[in-house]
C-alpha cells in the first residue's frame, strides 16, 4: 500500500489543480494580512469600541497571534471547498478519465486502493493546514510581532499570555486538521457515486452547508441531532483558547476550560471519518466498474 | 496443456437486463482469440468480468488454472489489458504513465527497460511528452505498452482499433501478430472490425445477446475454399438475367446494395469470368467479399445457437 500511496501523492501533486488551493490560501491570507497591516489600528479601535471605558490595554493587540486567530476564523469556513476539490475527485475523477478501470486491472486489492487514495487526500489536507499555519501563524508573527493574545468573545474578553499561546495554536491546528480530514472523508465517500468531479464536490459542500445550518439553528426539533452532526464539532478548535481561571479570576496557564468537549468532539469526528471511509470500502468492493 | 482461460456458465444480470447468459469458453496457450459480437452482445461485459471489473452473477472463471475469485492478485500479475479506450493520465508523460503503472504491477523497472517498451510501440521519441498532446493512435499504443510492461502471459484487448485511422489499425494488427508470434503471448481481442479479426485470430468466439453462438478454430470456421463473390458489371440487371438462366443460378445470393452476390468455390472464379465475357457482359469488378463478415452476419442473423465444434 505504501507504493500505492506514493503513486497517489505523485498524481495529486503533478496536477496543476492541486496548487490552486495553495494559491488561493496564499492570496486570502495575504489579503487579510495586508489589510490589517495597513488599516489594523482602525479595525482594532472599531472592535474595542464596545469595551471602551471598561479597561485600558497596555501592549500590542494587533500581533501575530491575534492575526492568526482572525485568519483561522475567516478561513476555516472556506477551506472545505478547497479540500473537496481534491478529495471528492479521488474516485470520480479517475472514473471520468477512464483510468479507474486501468487501475483496477492491476494486481492491487480494492481495499488497498481505497485506503491509499484516502490517505493521499489526508496528506493533501494536512499539507494545506500546515501551509495555513506557516502563512497564518509564522508569517504573521514575523510581520506583526508577538505579544499577549487579546480575544474578543461575544460577552467577554480573553487575554492569553504570550508564553501560553503557542501550544494552544498547535492544539487548534491539530483539531482543525481533524475537522478537515472529516470533510475529506465525506468528499471521498461521495466521489464513489459519480463519474465526474463536479457532482461530488457540489454534494460535499451541500452536505456541509445543510449540516452547518442545522448545527447553528436554535430550533428544538434539531437539538437531538446536533450532537451527532460533524459540523457541530468542527469549530471546537476554539476551545483551545478558553482556559480555566483561579479563585482570584486569573488565567491558569496551560489550562483548558472544557477539555471534555474537545475529546467528545474529536471522537465524533473520528467516528464520522471511520464511517465514511468504511462505507467507501464496502461500496467499492462490490462496485461494478462500467465507466 | 492447461487452458489459459476457462469460463464456465458465466452470467451477468443488471437488474432486469441479462447482459451475459450461460457463457462457456476456453482460451488455450498461444491463441489469438477473436471475440466477436454485435454492439451490446456482451463482449465488454464478459471481458470486464475476466478482469474483475464486474462481478459475475453466476458462473466460474479460471485463469492460468486458478479461480479468479480466490487468486485475483496472482492472476492479474499475469494479465495485461486495454479496455475500450486507452485512458491514461493526460497530465503525465508517456514515460511517467508507464512507470506509474509498472509500479502498480509490483515492478521497479529501470529507465532502459521502460524505454525499450516504448520503443516497441514506437513511442520512444515522445517518451517525455505529456499524453494530452498525443493522437488517439499514440494513446492506444501507450495503452498497449502499459498492458505489456509487467510481461504478462495473457493480453486482453477490448476494441483496440477503436478510433484509429487505417495506418493505426495496421500498426495494432502488426503489433498483435508480433506479440503472438515472437513473444508467444496469449491474446484475447474483441473487435467489430471483422476483417482485422480474420487476419489475426487463430480461434474465435461469436456471441449474441450474451450467449455463445459459435466457438472454434478460425481455419475451421471459415472454409477458405468457399468465397462470397461480389460482382459488378456495366448492366447488373442484364447480368442477373443471364446468370439466372444459366448453371450459375443456384450460386446466386440476394443482391446487396445493388451488387450481385454469388457463393462459390474460389477455383470457379476464372470460369465465371470467362462465362460472363462470352455472354458479352462487361465485367467491372469481381471481388471475393470478406469471408468472416458473411459468416458473422449469417450466424448472428440466424440467431441459432451452435455448439462448439472444435476444442
Amino acid at each position: 500500500m505504501w507504493t500505492h500511496l506514493q503513486i497517489e501523492l505523485y498524481k495529486i501533486f503533478r496536477r496543476p489543480r492541486t496548487y490552486l488551493a495553495f494559491a488561493a490560501i496564499t492570496a486570502l491570507i495575504a489579503v487579510i494580512q495586508v489589510g490589517l497591516f495597513m488599516d489594523g489600528k482602525e479595525y482594532t479601535e472599531f472592535v474595542m469600541a464596545d469595551f471602551e471605558g471598561s479597561f485600558s490595554v497596555d501592549g500590542k493587540i494587533l500581533n501575530g497571534y491575534f492575526i492568526c486567530y482572525v485568519i483561522l476564523q475567516l478561513l476555516l469556513v472556506h477551506v472545505p471547498l478547497l479540500i473537496a476539490l481534491i478529495a471528492a475527485d479521488m474516485i470520480s475523477g479517475e472514473a471520468n478519465m477512464g483510468t479507474l478501470r486501468v487501475l483496477l486491472t492491476k494486481p492491487q486489492s480494492r481495499t488497498a486502493i481505497v485506503l491509499a487514495k484516502f490517505l493521499a487526500s489526508v496528506v493533501y489536507t494536512l499539507l494545506l493546514l500546515i501551509w495555513i499555519a506557516v502563512l497564518g501563524l509564522f508569517v504573521s508573527m514575523w510581520v506583526f510581532g508577538t505579544d499577549d493574545m487579546f480575544l474578543m468573545k461575544s460577552s467577554y474578553v480573553v487575554i492569553v499570555k504570550e508564553s501560553d499561546v503557542f501550544w494552544r495554536y498547535a492544539g487548534a491546528f491539530c483539531f482543525a486538521a481533524l475537522s478537515m480530514v472529516t470533510v475529506a472523508a465525506l468528499g471521498f465517500f461521495l466521489s464513489f457515486f459519480a463519474e465526474n468531479s463536479i457532482g461530488p464536490i457540489v454534494a460535499t459542500m451541500s452536505v456541509i452547508i445543510v449540516a452547518t445550518i442545522l448545527s447553528t439553528m436554535n430550533i428544538p426539533i434539531f437539538n437531538t441531532i446536533k450532537p451527532f452532526l460533524f459540523t457541530t464539532h468542527m469549530i471546537t478548535w476554539k476551545e483551545f483558547f478558553d482556559f480555566k481561571v483561579n479563585d482570584a479570576n486569573e488565567a491558569i496557564i496551560g489550562s483548558i476550560q472544557n477539555p471534555d468537549k474537545i475529546i467528545r468532539s474529536a471522537l465524533v469526528l473520528v467516528a464520522h471519518i471511520i464511517a465514511f471511509v468504511g462505507a467507501a470500502v464496502l461500496v467499492f468492493r462490490k462496485k461494478d466498474i462500467l465507466s | 496443456m492447461q487452458d489459459i482461460v476457462k469460463v464456465t456458465q458465466l452470467a451477468k444480470r443488471f437488474n432486469q437486463l441479462t447482459a451475459v447468459n450461460d457463457l462457456s469458453f476456453t482460451v488455450k496457450p498461444g491463441d489469438v482469440y477473436g471475440f466477436l459480437g454485435q454492439n451490446g452482445a456482451g463482449k465488454s461485459t464478459t471481458i470486464r468480468m475476466l478482469l474483475t471489473l464486474i462481478t459475475p452473477t453466476e458462473g466460474d472463471i479460471e485463469l492460468f488454472g486458478m479461480s479468479l475469485n480466490r487468486h485475483r492478485k496472482e492472476i492479474l500479475q499475469q494479465v495485461g489489458a486495454v479496455i475500450e479506450k486507452p485512458d491514461v493520465y493526460k497530465f503525465l508523460s508517456a514515460y511517467d504513465n508507464l512507470k506509474l503503472f509498472a509500479r502498480l504491477s509490483g515492478m521497479h523497472p529501470s529507465r532502459t527497460m521502460l524505454m525499450d517498451q516504448l520503443e516497441m510501440v514506437g513511442l520512444a521519441g515522445r517518451a517525455d511528452d505529456q499524453v494530452k498532446t498525443f493522437s488517439q493512435g499514440m494513446k492506444q499504443r501507450l495503452g498497449i505498452a502499459i498492458a505489456l510492461v509487467h510481461n504478462p502471459g495473457l493480453i486482453v484487448l477490448d476494441e483496440p482499433t477503436n478510433g484509429l485511422d487505417p495506418q493505426g489499425i495496421a500498426d495494432i494488427r502488426n503489433l498483435i501478430l508480433f506479440l503472438s508470434r515472437e513473444k508467444k503471448k496469449t491474446i484475447i481481442v474483441s473487435s467489430h472490425l471483422l476483417n482485422e479479426i480474420e487476419q489475426i485470430a487463430t480461434r474465435m468466439l461469436i456471441i449474441d445477446k450474451g450467449r455463445k453462438l459459435v466457438e472454434g478454430a478460425t481455419s475451421e470456421l471459415l472454409d477458405s475454399t468457399q468465397v462470397v463473390l461480389q460482382l459488378n458489371t456495366a448492366n447488373n440487371s442484364q447480368a442477373l438475367n443471364i446468370l439466372q438462366g444459366s448453371s450459375w443460378a443456384d450460386r446466386l445470393k440476394p443482391m446487396r446494395e445493388g451488387q450481385l452476390i454469388l457463393g462459390l468455390n474460389r477455383d470457379e472464379i476464372p470460369e465465371l469470368n470467362r462465362f460472363l465475357v462470352s455472354m458479352q457482359v462487361q465485367v467491372l469488378l469481381l471481388q471475393p467479399r470478406n469471408n468472416l463478415e458473411d459468416y458473422f452476419l449469417q450466424i448472428t442473423a440466424g440467431k441459432q445457437h451452435v455448439d462448439a465444434f472444435t476444442n
